[in-house]
């Protein structure tokens, strides 16, 4: 972080803080309490002893929340309270396994204890953290102390006693993570089990992780490094990580060395954090070994840095995409279900640029994804493997692309079965398509219908000019963002921010009703975020939606409907 | 009352202890805050049961151990996380304290207590 950085950080911490905490507020707490659970959710499922009742701790907890915040995420309520129910309710309907039972019911009360107050103060918030408490307790018969709910009552009883002592939120808040941190580490103390397991409460240690997020957001600290911690090398689950990578984050580097010196651990995990991610490091008899994910540019720098901590002893790096992609072909290992065909029925192969978009045509029902797009055109042979051995013979195609448009067609001469292409031209347009997907209906009817439906949308993409050039009279330098409007070039700026809005000023977004941003590979969720809030303001009529696209290249698609 | 033999003699259990072990694990269970009589008679419907047999019903031929178990849930919970998370603590403690499997475990929801206006 340059100092420019760091004193807008201060800035906005200031502004931030001091500003009154009302429904909006609640939300940036909300997502900041998930993300940062989310960060460290493999910590928390790391935690189980229970081998059955509650198997993922964290995962349960990480869906609850994300419910929880899909409830607010297109929302801009300004009343603190109800911004707090609707939360709840975004728990309730989310809640995953017990401790996303249990969080629900904590939410359930806090809501119940702010009511309807517009802002929230610290004595109304001792009070939601008292309700929250009650509410979760009346919820058992036999409350098993030691867990989550032992934490909860522990944060209420710091909230009350904070009370004596500031009239600040954020201050009280800061009591209660410290108290809710002594109550985790206590946990063995209650529960013979978790002692025996020599471990603390998983699930009271993913409500610390939410309390903890949201004063780190209000602090202005990162949300996205996790707590490392060095394991003893035995325990080191590198696999796990597989489920972590990250779009851009493309290779996994593997160190074993041996330090000429012991360690400085804070400047080397800080020196790491600057490479990659899913940093796992393992200690034994002297030899360190050093798990990373890093962004293929980066792919030398761990080992370069390595080595001028020690010796080097072994060295592996592999391709993690290359090998996701060959996992998800192999119909395992990735997150990707797709819907089942039966024989006669209607197939969909949709040509995805990225793995989040893959999973928004698999959600829609398509049949079978061939990753592609622009800049890496898919064959026509992977297109034809993909459905190939489907069980029905009758097959749309749908290329998300102009490029492969011309290679859906050469495919339909190379197979017996029958196929129709869909001509989408970007992702929004196959997306249209899919809409109207009857898996029953009558093939050549079905594509028509679907090719009517893609000039429902407007098509809005992103990226970085790769050369300066003045096309549409729109002139461009190599670096500078551009705006394809359906593929047509229409603006060249300098932010993403007016690179969005001023498609949708182009286009006259107010005539439209839904806006869905699909982000890169280069963009995490929160700078997406900043941005659909921004639209979300001049937009008010207008509905926003997020969506993780995973795309390279292109920083944002944007459908308009 | 099926049992096993061993060098000693036999053991047997019965489907009551299951029961109370059904019974001790529902009640520990987030969500559950009651077992109701499975046999109802309309108007008794709610009444709490104290006594292990008659919120739990166990049928166990030696081989086979089912068990159904009759409860009354926190409103406001998501019922069916919480039932789904009864039957998997009851099998669980069931089966670690027989070392037999659980064929299943059936929860049915007889009702849901309110215990303060949202």
């Amino acid at each position: 972080m340059d100092a420019k950085e760091t004193a807008r950080t201060t800035q906005m911490v200031k502004s931030f803080r001091e500003a009154p905490i009302d429904g909006m507020a609640l939300k940036r707490l909300i997502e900041a309490g998930l993300t940062w659970l989310r960060t460290n959710q493999q910590l928390v499922n790391s935690l189980n002893v229970f081998p059955v009742p509650d198997g993922d701790t964290g995962t349960n907890m990480v869906l609850t929340m994300q419910s929880a915040f899909d409830e607010i995420a297109n929302s801009s309520e300004r009343n603190f309270g109800k911004m707090a129910h609707a939360v709840a309710n975004g728990a309730l309907m989310g809640a995953r396994g017990n401790s996303g039972v249990i969080l629900s019911q904590l939410w359930r009360g806090f809501a119940r204890g702010v009511d309807n107050k517009e802002v929230l103060d610290a004595a109304t918030l001792a009070t939601a953290f008292a309700q929250a408490r009650d509410t979760a307790y009346r919820g058992v018969v036999r409350p098993v102390e030691g867990t989550i709910l032992t934490v909860a009552k522990d944060v209420a009883a710091a909230a009350e006693k904070a009370l004596h002592e500031t009239n600040d939120p954020f201050v009280m808040l800061e009591h209660v993570v410290a108290a809710a941190e002594i109550s985790v580490q206590h946990t063995p103390e209650l529960l013979p089990v978790l002692k025996e397991a020599g471990v603390v409460d998983a699930g009271g240690m993913g409500l610390y992780f939410i309390l903890e997020g949201m004063l780190r957001f209000a602090n202005g600290q990162s949300l996205e490094a996790g707590y490392a911690v060095v394991k003893p090398l035995a325990a080191l689950q590198l696999e796990e990580t597989r489920e972590l990578i990250e779009p851009g984050q493309d290779f996994e580097v593997v160190i074993d060395f041996k330090p000429d010196a012991p360690l400085d651990l804070i400047d080397f995990y800080q020196r790491l954090e600057e490479m990659g991610t899913s940093i796992q490091v393992g200690e034994g008899d002297g030899i360190y070994r050093l798990h990373i994910h890093v962004p293929t540019e980066k792919r030398y720098h761990p080992i370069d840095y390595a080595m001028t901590l020690g010796t080097i002893t072994k060295v592996a790096i592999e391709n993690l995409v290359a090998q996701m992609n060959g996992l998800e072909a192999a119909g395992r290992g990735g997150k990707l279900t797709l819907t089942p065909v039966e024989p006669g029925q209607i197939a969909v192969v949709a040509v995805s640029p990225g793995p989040g978009i893959a999973r928004v045509f698999a959600s829609l029902g398509a049949a079978a994804i061939v990753e592609g797009g622009q800049s890496m055109n898919p064959s026509t042979q992977e297109i034809l493997a993909a459905f190939e051995n489907l069980p029905t013979d009758k097959i749309i195609i749908l290329p998300n692309n102009k490029n492969i448009i011309l290679a859906a067609k050469a495919v339909a001469e190379l197979t017996v079965k029958q196929v129709a292409i869909v001509p989408s031209r970007s992702v929004p347009q196959g997306l249209a398509a899919m809409m109207r997907l009857v898996p029953d209906g009558d093939l050549e009817a079905v594509a028509e219908d679907m090719t009517a439906a893609l000039d429902e949308v407007e098509t809005g993409e992103i990226t970085t000019a790769t050369r300066s050039v003045e096309i549409d009279g729109v002139y461009t330098k190599e670096g500078d963002l551009i705006v394809l409007h359906n593929g047509k070039l229409v603006l060249s700026c300098s932010t993403l921010e007016e690179a969005c809005l001023g498609f949708l000023e182009i286009l006259h977004a107010e005539n439209f009703e839904l806006i869905t941003l699909f982000y890169g590979a280069d963009l995490n969720r929160q700078q997406a975020n900043r941005i659909a809030d921004l639209i979300r303001s001049a937009y008010p009529e207008q509905e926003i939606e997020v969506q993780d696209g995973g795309q390279p290249h292109y920083y944002f698609i944007i459908a308009v409907e | 009352m099926s049992g096993e033999t061993n060098p000693f003699g036999r053991i047997t259990v019965s489907p009551r202890a299951i029961a109370t072990i059904a019974y001790h694990a529902a009640l520990e269970s987030y969500g559950v805050v009651g077992l109701a009589h499975k046999n109802l008679v309309d108007g008794l419907a709610q009444a709490l049961v104290k006594d292990p047999t008659h919120g739990v019903e166990v049928h166990y031929d030696g081989t086979h151990i089912d068990i159904d178990i009759y409860v009354i849930i926190e409103y406001g919970t998501r019922i069916k996380t919480v039932a789904g998370s009864v039957g998997n603590t009851i099998r669980y403690h069931v089966e670690k304290a027989l070392g037999l499997p659980v064929n299943q475990v059936n929860v049915h929801v007889r009702g849901l207590r309110i215990s303060n206006g949202d």
